[in-house]
């Protein structure tokens, strides 16, 4: 923290220049204290009925009684100016008595959530089956959630103040003796050594304690889901909490992390795995398929057989333009959509969802500005990057499609293939504080596939992922298997 | 001069495995077949045989040169010959490789300019890998480790395709009669299938950056093993598919064979082959590029980021100097020669000086 080298005398002055600054003197069997405090910040209700009517009862012989007598929880005597000073805005009533005027006495009295929703359906990851809470902007709110999930005398809460304006407080969370050492201690240095003024949200974090600062990519696994969150825990990696933020974000992560969802260890493990590899194509589908349409018709029209190549020439003798141009005419017309319905006030959003989709799409192919079969393959791909379970990787997503659209329209499929050779050697180059970034592809890790592209038997997932170098490998022990092996081995 | 690499930098012991096995696939493997049965003409399998057992012996006699104390090339020729004489030797395999990076890269730009883009300009293709090639190389030899190891799991999938020239050969009576030729023929033409093998002698100078690198034999010689048997088979099956005459008259067999392939919505899939081929050949392409920056790096103090500019610079406007088609055959050509002479020459006679030398050092 950035030090002032106030006196609390100047403390006082300065935060007396702002009207919700209130400071009112009472005394305690002849001794004169103040009470210092904001407003705006206090819980009035426990300021009129848990502080003010023990000050004047006879109890409180001595001023050195409060703590005890006092039905505050959070009470705490210092001198020290930058203690007093952080609290002071962090809504702490300040108490000091006429002769040593020094020795504070600070009553958390903060009204913490003032203003807050209290509770969040996970909206923007949402899944038809299991929980449906998400965190919300309350940084306790969140980690009691956290608390009821994971009870254990494992999981360690550690909090640091950042932001020389905002002074957030910031909690990162991690299960000890299971999660490495070297991660949290990565964890604890970047943000120790981050300098910001206000933290706006846990993305920001993201953005300043990350690996590599040109990618695309998402390099922390930013989520508003528990079950995320805790499966991350549990799995050895780290978690970053921030007071104000819906989302954590939780690291080493991985490029497959990003595309797993918390349903499909929901389902059974056969029905798992089979949306897993669908949405593992659609992604590939989204990222590919309009960039080949442009090599196809613009280089290789040979590669169409004779019976598909009718019809597609058909949907496009009236486009003026090049395939290129066309492409790029429906993506942007897509984003658009995408980028309104965003912005868009719920209301009014779903209105002209449907004006836009349907609306301007046949308008758009009346009008011959493009083809039938690129605006299907367009708004598939454009649904197929909204399969993706984390909200920052669909945005990836998205953008690596015009990277390959531009490939494509220089070299045709030449381009596509230099393209996914730019990518991949990208994606080798990656780390997630410290760890390569898609392992276990590479460094291959053979024992880390069974939940990869599919998702084994929750049985059989009982080891840590190896190359989170957990201190501890095994989750659980399997005790004994009762599966059904079919009849004939049934002697009885 | 320091020889011990970082932990960090270091690759596992079982990806020996894909570096030699991709390091020996490569452009070769398209147009092969015209030059092997050149002499033995059908029976040239057992060439192919041949010559694999001769390089897995190779392979051991490299394994023996390499030891802790001298992990590379560069070590090896200072302990062998001094240092200036030495310097001089490893300069001379410097161009060695840079020839070799200059065959595939020259190769594959006609590949595409005869089969994918006549009018698309070599300049154009040549800066494009070029800026390609500088960026992998330059993420050091763990992210090229990791191109060779996708560079063979990926296009595995090609060997699916085998299927379609077997359907279409209803007969193998042409590779009969069997073993009707003489040795030299059989000779020669395991002689012209060297080419084939040629780049595992890379593991001259990336031995030091494998883990536990005197435990990784095994590994080297299962991939030598798998190259073996992968150029078996698709030399049995083109000469099942051509007849030999037709063979001799064919540039590229393996392309003429994929050209056959057809599925219900795509045609010419030799394009995607070709395409999906520079997988294959990238992870070679950067490994021998990477090497000559790496002898560089051990010679002199010029940092790896210009040595390998400058190298790129020299392919590629080596490939753009001439236009003639011939040129890229002459220069494979003379690569294979020199590979042959390195290979079947010059690494058995360092065995000898360097034992030689060990014996009398330890007599002293």
């Amino acid at each position: 923290m950035n030090k002032n080298d106030l006196t609390l005398e100047e403390l006082l002055i300065a935060a007396k220049k702002s009207k919700d600054f209130t400071r009112i003197e009472r005394s305690i069997n002849g001794t004169k204290i103040y009470l210092s405090y904001f407003n705006t910040l206090v819980d009035h209700e426990i300021i009129q009925k848990s502080l003010l009517p023990y000050l004047n009862s006879p109890f409180l012989k001595n001023i050195d009684d409060i703590s005890d007598k006092l039905p505050i929880e959070d009470i705490t005597f210092t001198e020290d100016v930058n203690e007093i000073y952080l609290k002071l805005y962090k809504g702490h009533v300040i108490l000091q008595n006429e002769h040593s005027p020094n020795e504070c006495i600070l009553l958390n009295i903060h009204n913490a959530t003032l203003g807050l929703r209290q509770n969040n359906d996970a909206e923007n990851e949402f899944s038809v089956i299991g929980p449906k809470v998400g965190f919300v902007e309350d940084l306790d709110t969140n980690l009691n959630l956290l608390r009821r999930k994971v009870n254990s005398q494992k999981l360690i809460i550690e909090e640091m103040i950042i932001g020389n304006m905002s002074k957030t407080r910031v909690a990162i969370v991690y299960l000890d003796g299971i999660t490495n050492e070297q991660h949290i201690n990565t964890v604890r240095e970047r943000l120790k050594n981050l300098n910001f003024d206000i933290i706006w949200d846990t993305s920001v974090l993201e953005q300043i304690i990350r690996d590599h600062k040109h990618t695309p990519f998402p390099l922390l696994l930013s989520t508003e889901r528990i079950d995320r969150i805790v499966y991350t825990l549990v799995n050895g990696q780290v978690t970053i909490f921030s007071d104000g933020s819906p989302n954590a974000i939780s690291g080493p992560a991985t490029l497959l992390d990003f595309f797993i969802s918390p349903e499909d260890y929901y389902l059974n493990w056969v029905l798992g795995s089979f949306f897993r590899v669908i949405r593992i194509l659609g992604i590939l589908f989204s990222v590919f398929s309009s960039s080949i349409y442009v090599a196809v018709l613009t280089f290789h029209y040979e590669v169409i057989p004779k019976d598909l190549l009718g019809p597609l020439i058909e949907s496009r003798a009236n486009v003026p333009f090049p395939p290129v141009l066309e492409v790029l005419f429906l993506e942007t017309t897509i984003e658009l959509l995408r980028e309104a319905g965003a912005r868009l006030p719920t209301k009014v959003g779903q209105t002209l969802g449907i004006v836009g989709g349907i609306v301007i799409g046949q308008a758009a192919v009346a009008a011959a500005l493009t083809s039938n079969v690129l605006l299907i393959i367009v708004s598939l791909s454009a649904l197929a990057s909204f399969t993706t379970p984390i909200i920052v990787m669909g945005n990836t997503i998205r953008i690596l499609r015009f990277f390959f659209i531009v490939f494509s329209a220089f070299l045709g499929g030449f381009g596509i293939i230099i393209g996914i050779m730019f990518l991949l050697g990208h994606l080798f180059r990656l780390k997630s504080l410290g760890s390569p970034y898609i392992v276990p592809l590479y460094p291959f890790r053979r024992n880390s596939l069974a939940d990869s592209f599919i998702r084994s038997p929750l049985s059989t997932l009982n080891k840590r992922a190896p190359y989170l170098r957990p201190k501890q490998l095994m989750k659980f022990y399997v005790k004994e298997m009762r599966i059904h092996k079919g009849d004939l081995n049934d002697e009885e | 001069m320091k020889t011990t690499i970082k932990e960090q930098y270091l690759v596992s012991t079982f990806f020996t495995f894909f570096l030699v096995h991709s390091s020996q696939t490569g452009l070769a493997l398209l147009g092969f077949q015209d030059n092997i049965s050149k002499n033995a003409q059908q029976d040239a399998w057992v060439s192919v045989i041949l010559t694999g057992i001769v390089i897995h012996f190779i392979l051991w006699l490299i394994y023996k040169i390499l030891d802790e104390k001298h992990p590379d090339l560069m070590a090896i020729h200072h302990y062998c010959y001094g240092k200036v004489i030495g310097n001089c030797l490893s300069f001379f395999v410097l161009l060695y490789f840079l020839l070799q990076s200059l065959t595939v890269f020259w190769g594959y730009i006609e590949i595409i300019q005869v089969w994918v883009y006549p009018t698309l300009k070599t300049w154009q293709l040549g800066i494009v890998l070029g800026i390609l090639i500088y960026y992998l190389v330059s993420g050091g030899f763990r992210l090229l480790t990791g191109f060779s190891f996708w560079g063979v799991v990926l296009p595995s999938f090609l060997l699916i395709l085998i299927y379609f020239p077997i359907k279409y050969a209803k007969t193998t009576i042409t590779l009969l009669p069997i073993l009707n030729h003489s040795i030299g023929d059989i000779l020669l033409s395991a002689k012209a299938s060297t080419l084939l093998f040629l780049g595992f002698e890379w593991i001259l100078i990336y031995y030091p950056f494998i883990k536990d690198a005197n435990k990784s034999q095994k590994w080297a010689q299962f991939g030598t093993l798998y190259s073996t048997i992968l150029y078996l088979i698709i030399t049995l099956i083109s000469f099942i598919f051509y007849n030999q005459e037709a063979l001799q008259h064919t540039p590229w067999p393996t392309l003429k064979m994929v050209k056959i392939v057809h599925f219900p919505f795509v045609e010419r899939f030799e394009y995607i082959f070709i395409f999906i081929w520079l997988l294959v050949i990238i992870s070679p392409l950067c490994i021998s590029i990477w090497a000559c920056t790496r002898i560089t790096r051990r010679l002199t103090r010029i940092p790896p980021k210009i040595s390998l500019f400058v190298f790129l610079i020299m392919i590629v406007t080596a490939t753009t100097s001439t236009k003639d088609f011939r040129s890229v055959e002459k220069i494979s050509t003379i690569t294979s020669e020199i590979g042959f002479y390195f290979i079947y020459t010059y690494i058995p006679l360092l065995f000898l000086i360097k034992h030689i030398k060990m014996k009398r050092n330890k007599s002293f």
